[in-house]
């Protein structure tokens, strides 16, 4: 009887997974994307890319599951909490897509381009394939629908180590869905796609900003 | 532009010629604006009228003086300022403001504008659902339909590739008055690489509505909401986007183009633009450059709107994916090596036919879509008088 219910109960985090995983591919779509398309040279290069994005993003979902389960509801009670959380969440986000729109310091090909930091957004660069970790993390820390369906079920098992692998079978659920995401590198065959991505991340760093910052402050002058 | 294309010493075509060739579309026209002059009241009547002589007029002097940009230049900037004019008037008869409150929206009274199209797609193929707060079909409080819009864009894109921003987009008429205003442009150098911007606001809006099951243009970053209809300032949130708004606005359709004589806001951020680019790969008409008689004056270069020629693809013969096909390449061109072409034939083959075969094309979308917009604010302008 244990048996089929744990087998039930891997089962049903796999299908969830794998039944919300083009939600989750949307969801994550604007940071993912992007950023592979600027980074990732050959498909080799975007599958280990990928691989790490996707390790940061497990980091932050089993860390939700731990909080989820610490505190026995599907997300904080606290709306000001919950808020605040998730605001910094969209704030680390903004500050990685930002660190990778822009190129590192010293890459630049001339004065002119240093002296116009505008003119630098897209600029091709060195890669920083270590920003994968911290944009998969803040990824998974993102309240999205499937995420809320996962964390629901999880806070219904008795003990964290149940919490922490239903999150992680969910997760390899949903993960079958990011593979042909690799396929993205292939656009680096045009030349002007590296800056273009670089460009797109740019402007979405402007949007997870201002929804960072507009949750932070109601976060903050609701809490007093 | 910092060239205005000028009459080039070519003769021009005999008056009944021009006029023969002028007649089909001319036929056309009076079945378009029919219904207008069918409608009652004296301001509806002279409205048609004066709508099919203006638009068959402009095209008997395409025909007379071989030249495109011109006259094509002077309907355009006509559709762009008549536009908001009619669509203001709508607004204000329908709910006495420009602002649409959250209600209407809901309610699906949003009228349904082509530059959503590119955003409606993911969501579209993934859930069966349009993200857009309009209705499917014409009703009474919402004449500017989903259903009518796309079928009229997949048509005219089919034919015209990337001319719709030439000859169909009412907000580009905007662009291209302001452009004209100066004799010369006070900023000459562009950095080639703003020309990547638009695919960069197309991908980032392509993905955030993807996410957020929104269109994320319209809420955040369209420029044209100043001069249709924008979301009832209600909140901080509100302020912010009539803010951007307000900012694209005046910075990308009016200062900047006066600046530079370009049509900026094309060039350098409209999503709609870079993705209608796409389908200049499908359509069968271009421009070519002969690479035999081009003396290497990169006139047309500097005559171009968008940016759509550099040194590089004048070497290649051809323009770059941007190029909307206004002509004024063509019309620059001295030596004659910039041409209408239509694909598998041989470059410089008879480009005046292809010339031809382009312009029936376009200029019966132009007065299909163009000629009814210019007619309807025409009625209500004579309205006021008659």
């Amino acid at each position: 009887m244990l048996f089929y219910s744990n087998v039930s109960f891997a089962a049903e985090a796999v299908l969830l997974g794998l039944a919300s995983g083009p939600a989750c591919l949307a969801s994550c779509g604007p940071v993912l994307l992007p950023w592979l398309a600027a980074e990732a040279d050959g498909v080799r290069g975007a599958t280990s890319r990928l691989a790490v994005f996707l390790g940061g993003r497990l980091g932050g979902y089993l860390l939700f599951a731990v909080g989820a389960w610490a505190l026995g509801v599907a997300v904080p009670v606290d709306s000001h909490a919950r808020t605040l959380v998730f605001g910094l969440a969209n704030l680390g986000l903004a500050a990685m897509l930002g660190l990778s729109a822009w190129p590192p310091r010293g890459s630049c090909r001339n004065n002119a381009q240093r002296a116009n930091a505008l003119v630098q957004v897209g600029e091709p660069g060195r890669t920083r394939p270590k920003l994968a970790l911290a944009l998969g993390f803040f990824t998974g820390l993102n309240l999205c629908p499937p995420f809320v369906a996962a964390s629901v079920r999880a806070v219904e098992t008795r003990s964290l180590a149940g919490a922490l692998t239903f999150f992680l079978l969910f997760f390899g659920g949903t993960t079958v869905w990011f593979v042909p995401a690799v396929a993205v590198s292939a656009a680096r065959r045009i030349a002007e796609v590296a800056t273009v991505a670089r460009m797109t991340m740019a402007l979405l760093a402007a949007y997870y900003a201002y929804l960072g910052a507009m949750s932070v402050s109601w976060g903050i002058l609701h809490a007093q | 532009m910092p060239n205005e294309p000028k009459s080039k010493p070519r003769a021009v075509r005999t008056v009944s010629r021009s006029a023969l060739l002028t007649l089909p579309m001319a036929l056309f026209g009076l079945l378009m604006f029919s219904r207008t002059l069918a409608l009652p009241g004296a301001a509806a009547k002279m409205a048609g009228l004066a709508a099919w002589l203006f638009m068959a007029g402009l095209f008997f002097f395409m025909m007379r003086t071989f030249e495109t940009y011109r006259w094509r230049r002077i309907f355009f900037v006509t559709l762009g300022f008549l536009f908001p004019v009619g669509f203001i008037w709508d607004l204000i008869s329908l709910r006495s403001s420009m602002s649409i409150p959250i209600e209407k929206m809901l309610s699906g009274d949003t009228p349904f504008c082509f530059l959503v199209i590119p955003m409606t797609i993911i969501p579209a193929a993934l859930t069966k659902t349009i993200i857009f707060p309009g209705s499917i079909l014409p009703t009474a409080s919402n004449p500017h339909a989903i259903a009518t819009m796309v079928a009229l864009w997949v048509l005219a894109t089919l034919v015209l590739g990337k001319a719709w921003c030439s000859f169909g987009c009412f907000f580009g008429g905007l662009e291209e008055g302001f452009s004209a205003l100066a004799k010369k442009a006070r900023i000459n150098k562009i950095n080639p690489r703003w020309r990547l911007v638009p695919w960069a606001v197309l991908a980032a809006i392509v993905l955030l509505s993807a996410a957020t099951f929104e269109p994320t243009y319209c809420r955040w970053l369209c420029p044209f909401k100043t001069v249709t209809e924008y979301p009832e300032v209600r909140s901080v949130e509100t302020a912010i986007q009539a803010g951007i708004f307000l900012s694209l606005f005046s910075g990308l359709v009016v200062v900047l183009p006066v600046l530079t004589k370009r049509r900026t806001q094309c060039a350098f951020f409209c999503p709609f633009g870079a993705f209608q680019s796409l389908f200049n790969k499908i359509t069968a008409f271009d421009i070519r450059i002969d690479r035999d008689k081009c003396a290497d004056c990169v006139s047309c270069q500097n005559s171009c709107p968008t940016l759509a020629l550099d040194k590089d693809s004048i070497g290649r013969g051809k323009t770059l994916l941007a190029c909307m096909k206004c002509g004024a390449c063509v019309d620059v061109c001295h030596k004659g090596a910039a041409v209408w072409h239509v694909k598998g034939t041989a470059p410089n083959a008879s480009p005046e036919r292809a010339r031809l075969l382009y312009l029936y094309g376009a200029w019966a979308f132009a007065t299909m879509f163009g000629g009814d917009i210019i007619a309807s604010s025409l009625q209500k302008l004579f309205g006021l008088v008659v």
